[in-house]
């Protein structure tokens, strides 16, 4: 079985005011990249998760959760 | 900087091949290695133009261009052999079928390369449908080219295995003339290979002009 991501990047995004862009900019990558992780379809390295994590000022855990 | 260098040797190059190409009446392989050269340059062309930073190419980009890379050139790959394989055996002697027939395959591999290279910028637009759409586009594309490939094969070995076991005359005798079974399996596997390369590229731009879901 599969183990399902799910990611809280839109309201912590929300919650710091930040747009797609602005975020994508902050950690260096991609407005799509930024896209696919808020829907849990790219699974990210950990030194991107860790760069998003900061971004929003919480931890990899805060905003990565994993469905089993 | 060493990007636009880059970007200028590759475009004087293609410019300099697709010209003697083109002098050769090789118009089909000019179209794609000019397409070829757009594809690869179409980041660096786009920002000069729009005279903006370039997207960086970040991990996601990465992956995805190089499984891109490596699916364009098998395909690639199969449709030139099989371009050079009437070549080689003669098995097809009129010029213009092989033009059209290489053209429709070369457009095939083009859709395919582009689908992928850009499918990070299509896909969010796409939702699930959508995507499930292009991808049984693809497939549809990639499926029937095999299925082509195996019948041209088979339609001309049964034809010839047929005369050498039952005599010159036996598609005479029976009153088709050829064999039907593969050589209208061949012609359906080009409508579908037409649909699929079709569909794609619809699905393609839908997805890269909507707005990401």
């Amino acid at each position: 079985m599969g183990i399902r991501m799910k990611t809280r990047i839109k309201e912590y995004r929300a919650k710091h005011n930040l747009t797609q862009e602005k975020l994508a900019e902050m950690v260096g990558v991609r407005r799509e990249t930024i896209i696919f992780l808020e829907q849990g379809k790219y699974n990210p390295s950990l030194k991107l998760a860790h760069n998003v994590a900061r971004a929003l000022k919480t931890t990899i855990d805060e905003i990565f959760i994993f469905d089993e | 900087m060493k990007t636009k260098r880059l970007l200028l040797a590759v475009a004087i190059t293609a410019l300099v091949v697709a010209v003697i190409l083109i002098s050769l009446e090789a118009y089909y392989v000019a179209i794609a290695l000019i397409t070829g050269a757009l594809i690869i340059g179409h980041r660096e062309l786009w920002s000069l133009i729009r005279r903006k930073r370039l997207p960086p190419i970040d991990e996601r980009v990465r992956e995805n261009t190089s499984k891109a890379i490596r699916n364009g050139f098998i395909f690639f790959a199969l449709a030139t052999a099989f371009l050079m394989l009437p070549f080689s055996v003669r098995l097809i002697e009129t010029p213009d079928t092989v033009h059209v027939l290489g053209g429709l395959f070369l457009s095939g591999g083009m859709v395919y390369l582009v689908s992928y290279l850009f499918y990070d910028r299509a896909e969010p637009g796409l939702g699930e449908k959508g995507l499930k759409m292009l991808k049984i586009f693809l497939m549809v594309a990639g499926i029937s080219l095999g299925a082509f490939i195996i019948s041209v094969f088979l339609h001309n070995a049964i034809y010839g295995l047929f005369i050498v076991w039952f005599g010159e005359d036996f598609w005479d005798r029976i009153g088709v003339g050829d064999e039907p079974v593969f050589f209208f399996i061949a012609l359906l596997s080009i409508v579908a290979l037409a649909v699929g390369i079709i569909g794609s590229l619809v699905m393609f731009i839908k997805g890269l002009f909507s707005k990401p879901l």
